[in-house]
């Protein structure tokens, strides 16, 4: 039974005894229909091969590298000052960098601190003021290191908003949300506020450098 | 071709060039994504809103 299974077989396959290896190119095989594959297969090198492979490699490894820096930047930058360690930092401030006469304001432990380099007529000025007549007496020289650097916070007594500098009645400060003046040593002068502008601690480290807080 | 090629003769080279390029790719990544975000969101964003808000006066801003 099997016997005759198997010859049936082979006859149907031509091979008509005879070991032959099997193989889609072989001639002997031309009466079977098998598609052809030409158009699949590339004519490159293997150099020219083996270099879009290396491309292809290079290229993951480049968009892996990528992500993978990144990956580490967002770890290593969850390890820099944290919001509480930068609200008690300090802040140095390159005096060189003023003019006479001129404000600037930087921001520390998140107010505004202004800083104004006060020319010789602006220091007369707060000097010649006759502190008796003062809502907060205080002396210009109470209020100041050196009298050509005047460092406040910049937040009006009243109610905490920000005034404007070189403005108002008195040559200072006003403060737009009620109109509350202060004068060029940030005394209040007139409008509702109760108190002259906050002296921040601050020290000069040198002759060029200014550190708030 | 040649170009890219040469750059597979040495290992050292070839990582190099991977390394550096991810520093490259990453500038270049993170500027064309910001393009690409400004403009899908324009007129909605900021910096683009700021004139309408700073010039429009502070009513709103009436505590002091």
């Amino acid at each position: 039974m099997s016997s005759l299974a198997y010859r049936t077989l082979r006859s149907g396959l031509g091979l008509k005894g005879s070991v032959r290896t099997l193989s889609s190119t072989s001639s002997s095989l031309s009466n079977y229909q098998h598609p052809d594959f030409s158009s699949y297969l590339n004519n490159r090198t293997t150099e020219k091969t083996r270099n879009i492979s290396y491309f292809m490699v290079g290229s993951l490894g480049l968009l892996s590298a990528a992500g993978a820096k990144s990956t580490v930047e967002s770890f290593l930058s969850s390890m820099s000052a944290s919001a509480d360690v930068l609200a008690m930092a300090k802040v140095e401030v390159k005096l060189g960098a003023i003019p006479e006469g001129k404000n600037v304001l930087v921001k520390w432990q998140g107010k505004p601190v202004f800083i104004r380099h006060r020319t010789p007529d602006e220091i007369d000025e707060a000097n010649d003021v006759d502190i008796s007549t003062l809502r907060d007496p205080q002396n210009d020289a109470d209020r100041v290191l050196k009298p050509e650097w005047l460092v406040m916070v910049g937040i009006c007594t009243h109610l905490g908003c920000v005034p404007i500098g070189e403005a108002g009645d008195f040559g200072g400060w006003f403060c737009p949300c009620h109109g509350s003046h202060y004068d060029i040593s940030g005394r209040i002068r007139r409008g509702p506020a109760p108190l002259n502008l906050e002296i921040p601690a601050y020290d000069f480290t040198d002759d060029e450098t200014l550190l708030v807080g | 071709m040649s170009f890219i090629a040469s750059l597979f003769q040495r290992n050292s080279i070839y990582v190099a060039t991977i390394f550096g390029g991810a520093f490259a790719f990453q500038g270049f990544f993170d500027v064309a994504v910001t393009k690409w975000y400004e403009n899908h969101n324009k007129g909605k964003l900021w910096h683009d809103v700021k004139g309408k808000f700073l010039d429009g006066g502070d009513e709103d801003e009436d505590d002091e």
